[in-house]
């Protein structure tokens, strides 16, 4: 059904908050800047991608509103709310926690 | 501010369903349209980058149905989605919902109405500040389970106890008020210190009595209650500190009650809980404080916070030890007894509430397998249907939803009209309430209530339709499909099902029929046993007499003239004057008799009950003669002392002896003429109707009594209406006297019909119910008599197609239905052996297991049951086998 499931569950929400967190963007460019910045390892499709981001929305961490694009076209811009920022910080933390563990798990089993 | 956001959203999801979806298109679109642009960028021709970008974003609505998804809502839409359905689904059988509706309707209305009354009488706390800290205070005793106090030892536990923050004492005090219109007399109390305090109460006007209004002497001051001070008073703000004639000698008014001044009833001389007490005069402390023998004065006592009733009771029990010593013949034997005073008024109909509510239960019950048998029987016939939306991708727990929304919309419907039914049932029941039922103004249908209501439709909603829906969402989608919902092999699992809710509901129905068949037979019971009077032709009325203008030997001459002259009435076949009537708690005992030659058992006294009568009063109120004579005009001051005892006493103190000729006396140390010799026995007046006991009584003659006869009860026999004998009564009293008042004018049967209404009441609400619930049994087995027939016409067809005539169908559904009714029945009547058990306290001389009653419940049960088996059966004969066969 176009769930990442290469991604770990709430991962992609992660990515999302982080991408927005500079400024606000358009799905599609969301989409984008994930693939560019991951060098094109995370695909998003967008059946994965327009229901988190409503969940999201749904959730109280972002915003959205119709904007105009660099092209002047109307697209829907989210961005983050201040709960999403706060969440933003706690969903980072806990992602380095979660990596560390990870990493440290994999260093063992080498040894 | 984000749970606003979230709830503005939700909102917005909800109400601008169209907006959000387009919202959601767009957004697509835009994405859509930059795939494009970036496959057309990377060199695709037009047409292929279009084709290419529609492949990537993937199937648009189910993109549409997860975002949707996302915005949580899908339940409240689905919510409203299945309501749509299922109202569509119940409008297109109108039948089956009128059915299935309405039984709920009843059970839950009747469940509503019995909690109205449970909780109004028994939840609700009583009209008291803090009313859970108020208790009665009681010596007890074996012989006397509830006794008063004796004022002086009263006063000595007041000072002494550290259990209660306030102790108080109460005895009635009728007062008549004269000089305002027509003589009247009021019911009262005196009533100690702190009494009104006690309960938490003070006055809307005025004070209350305090420790000075108590001394000898000072009790000539009176509170009202607001409904005398409005009625008789114009509700004359001036009238503090008035003066007003009572019993002949001026009251002053020191205060008036507010409105909602309920009485917390007593037991001697007893006035029941509620606003029944007009008048409140200070109770004064007379005589000799050493002389502790005369016990009529009842307490009220507010517990100190923390202090249980238990505790407060073991520290009386010191204190009666402690008082003992002080007074060693006064409190021998007595313990103390105290009870919460919500205890003391509802007590004693908690059983009979407890049993209707426990009764209507098992109606709801019943009604809720019934509806689970309706909806199992359309379950099966919507098999295809559920098959289709589960091929069409609805998951179980969905099609259960569904289905629950369904029955949940039944139940709210039956709640609905449940409500109305309670409404009326609960003025129809608080109109059938006996009169002395404790607080019946405080049942209403209220917020309680309907959370009630609300909370039950819940519960049976769930409780009828999660079997169905788990049993439909267990189909066979291949079978299903196949044969259109016929004959297949998830049929049995229903079937089985429906049989055994079947079951279950005949065993209830038969519990509720055997409870009832015990209280009729008990109520017969009630009816057939002798009272030990006869009540009908009856008229009965109360008078005092003022000391103030009746020495105590004017009170004997005034009574022997009334008798006189009620005697010279015509139409009055007898007319009698005694302290007592029979069963209206007016009644004096005394302990300690001496009898001549005989020795009471070890710490037991001998005693009796004692009354004065006239020489008719026997003759008038229908006491039977059973040995020696009656009293006659020879009884008088001038001759050796005569009495007359009943039966009980007779047995109880010469078994086998002829009590009449032995000699009784008060005294310890007796003169020849302290000794009074028994004349007569008189037949056992039961002491209350709903029991067999009498016990001892005696009786004076008026004008040998050595008590003062300031109060007497008439009773005047007619051939035909006592009413008529109203005027007469009034005359012949306004000739000997016009300042006395005429009170509780009433005919006896009106006193004896009051007295068995409670259990009149209990059996009318239990056949009710009976009868409510066996219907609903036999609606039932008709429906899966009826659903088994339809299924098996194939069967019925070949089988007679091959020689079998209609009599072996008809045998064989009947054999069918029958079995599982007697199975039914049988469970029915070991459930009732069980819960018999609560029914005992309500029945007189009926066993709980009375095989009689059982023998007769289930035959009905068997009757009811053949019937609704027989009609389906019949439809089975009328089966032509050939259509039978080409049916499939």
């Amino acid at each position: 059904m176009g769930k990442p499931s290469d991604l770990i569950q709430g991962t992609l929400d992660l990515l999302i908050l982080r991408t927005i967190s500079y400024q606000p963007k358009h799905g599609w460019a969301i989409a984008k800047r994930i693939e560019q910045a991951s060098e094109e390892a995370l695909q998003i499709t967008q059946g994965a991608l327009y229901p988190a981001l409503h969940r999201l929305e749904q959730q109280g961490w972002i915003r959205a509103s119709w904007r105009k694009t660099e092209t002047g076209r109307e697209a829907k811009f989210y961005e983050l709310t201040r709960a999403g920022r706060a969440q933003l910080q706690k969903e980072l933390a806990q992602w380095q926690r979660l990596s560390n563990a990870v990493g440290m798990v994999i260093g063992m089993a080498e040894e | 501010m984000r749970r606003w956001d979230i709830f503005r959203l939700r909102l917005r999801t909800l109400t601008r369903r169209a907006r959000v979806d387009h919202d959601l298109e767009r957004e697509m679109r835009f994405h859509l349209d930059q795939q494009i642009e970036e496959n057309l960028a990377s060199g695709l021709p037009p047409a292929e980058a279009r084709r290419a970008a529609l492949r990537r974003l993937g199937g648009y609505t189910q993109i549409q149905e997860e975002c949707r998804d996302m915005r949580r809502t899908d339940y409240i839409e689905n919510l409203w989605r299945d309501l749509r359905y299922a109202l569509r689904m119940l409008a297109a059988n109108p039948g089956f919902t009128i059915v299935i509706v309405l039984t709920l309707a009843l059970a839950i209305g009747a469940n509503s109405a019995i909690f109205s009354v449970i909780d109004g009488v028994l939840v609700r706390p009583l009209p008291y500040p803090d009313a859970g800290r108020i208790t009665r205070v009681f010596f007890h005793s074996a012989d006397y389970p509830r006794f008063p106090l004796n004022p002086f030892d009263f006063r000595d536990f007041r000072a002494r106890n550290r259990s209660f923050e306030s102790f108080a004492g109460f005895t009635r005090g009728d007062l008549q008020l004269s000089g305002v219109g027509r003589p009247e007399r009021f019911t009262g109390f005196r009533i100690t210190a702190g009494f009104f305090h006690t309960l938490g109460l003070q006055p809307a006007r005025g004070r209350e009595f305090n420790t000075n209004d108590e001394i000898d002497g000072n009790g000539h001051s009176v509170l009202l209650s607001d409904r005398l001070w409005r009625n008789r008073f114009a509700a004359d703000p001036h009238i503090l500190g008035r003066t007003i004639v009572l019993n002949a000698e001026p009251y002053a008014v020191v205060g008036i009650m507010p409105p909602g001044t309920e009485h917390p009833g007593n037991e001697y001389h007893g006035v029941a809980h509620g606003k029944t007490v007009d008048v409140w005069s200070p109770f004064t402390f007379r005589g000799n404080p050493n002389q502790r023998g005369s016990h009529f004065l009842e307490v009220i006592a507010r517990l100190k916070p923390g202090v249980t009733a238990s505790q407060a009771q073991a520290e009386m029990n010191a204190l009666i030890a402690q008082l003992a010593r002080e007074h060693p013949d006064a409190l021998e034997g007595w313990q103390a007894l105290v009870i919460p005073l919500a205890e003391e008024i509802v007590g004693p109909s908690r059983p009979l509430l407890l049993v209707l509510l426990g009764a209507v239960g098992l109606v709801l019950l019943i009604a809720c397998a019934n509806a689970a048998n309706l909806l199992l029987s359309r379950a099966t016939v919507r098999r295809r249907e559920v098959a289709v939306r589960a091929a069409l991708g609805a998951g179980r727990s969905r099609l259960v939803r569904q289905m629950l929304t369904e029955s949940l919309l039944i139940a709210a419907l039956g709640a609905s009209i449940g409500i109305v039914i309670a409404m009326a049932g609960v003025r129809a029941l608080v109109a059938l309430l006996p009169a002395d039922f404790p607080r019946a103004d405080t049942i209403h249908v209220n917020a309680a209530v309907l959370a009630f209501t609300a909370a039950i439709a819940l519960a049976t909603g769930l409780l009828f339709g999660l079997a169905p829906a788990l049993q439909a969402i267990r189909v066979d989608l291949n079978d299903s499909l196949r044969d259109g919902g016929r004959g297949s092999t998830s049929g049995a699992g229903a079937l089985r099902l429906r049989n055994a809710l079947l079951v279950g509901e005949v065993s209830l129905a038969c519990i509720l029929l055997i409870g009832a068949g015990l209280m009729l037979r008990s109520f017969v019971n009630l009816l057939r046993t002798d009272p030990g009077f006869r009540p009908e032709h009856l008229l009965t009325a109360n008078l005092s007499l003022p000391y103030k203008t009746y020495k105590p030997s004017d009170m004997i001459h005034f009574w022997s003239r009334l008798d006189a002259s009620l005697h010279s009435v015509a139409g009055i076949r007898a007319a009698g004057i005694g302290t007592d009537l029979p069963w209206t708690g007016w009644d004096d005992n005394i302990g300690g008799l001496t009898i001549e030659g005989k020795k009471p058992p070890a710490h037991e006294m001998f005693h009796a009950r004692y009354h004065d009568a006239s020489p008719d009063y026997f003759r008038a109120m229908g006491i039977p003669l059973v040995r020696g004579r009656f009293f006659n005009d020879g009884d008088t001051i001038k001759v050796p002392l005569v009495m007359i005892i009943n039966q009980a006493m007779a047995t109880r103190y010469w078994p086998g002896e002829d009590a009449v000729g032995k000699r009784i006396t008060f005294e310890d140390h007796p003169k020849e003429a302290d000794w009074m010799t028994i004349v007569g026995i008189v037949g056992d007046v039961k002491d209350r109707p709903n029991s067999p006991e009498t016990q001892n009584s005696m009786w004076w003659p008026i004008e040998q009594s050595p008590v003062d006869v300031d109060q007497m009860a008439v009773a005047l026999r007619g051939s035909s209406d006592p009413a008529l004998l109203v005027n007469d009564l009034r005359e012949a009293v306004r000739q000997l006297d016009p300042t006395l008042a005429i009170a509780d004018i009433r005919p006896m049967d009106n006193i004896a019909d009051a007295n068995i209404s409670t259990p009149r009441f209990g059996l009318f609400l239990v056949s009710l119910f009976a009868v409510l619930a066996l219907t609903l049994a036999a609606i039932g087995i008709y429906g899966v008599i009826s659903y088994s027939v339809s299924r098996r016409t194939h069967e019925f067809g070949l089988r007679m197609a091959l020689g079998a005539n209609s009599g072996d169908v008809l045998r064989m559904v009947l054999r069918q239905g029958i079995r599982l009714a007697l199975l039914g029945i049988a469970l029915g009547l070991a459930g009732a052996l069980v819960l018999g058990r609560i029914l005992m306290s309500l029945l007189y001389r009926v066993h709980a297991a009375d095989p009689a009653t059982f023998a007769l419940a289930a035959t009905v049960a068997v009757a009811v049951a053949a019937l609704a088996c027989y009609l389906p059966a019949r439809r089975a004969t009328a089966v032509a086998p050939a259509r039978a066969l080409r049916s499939e």
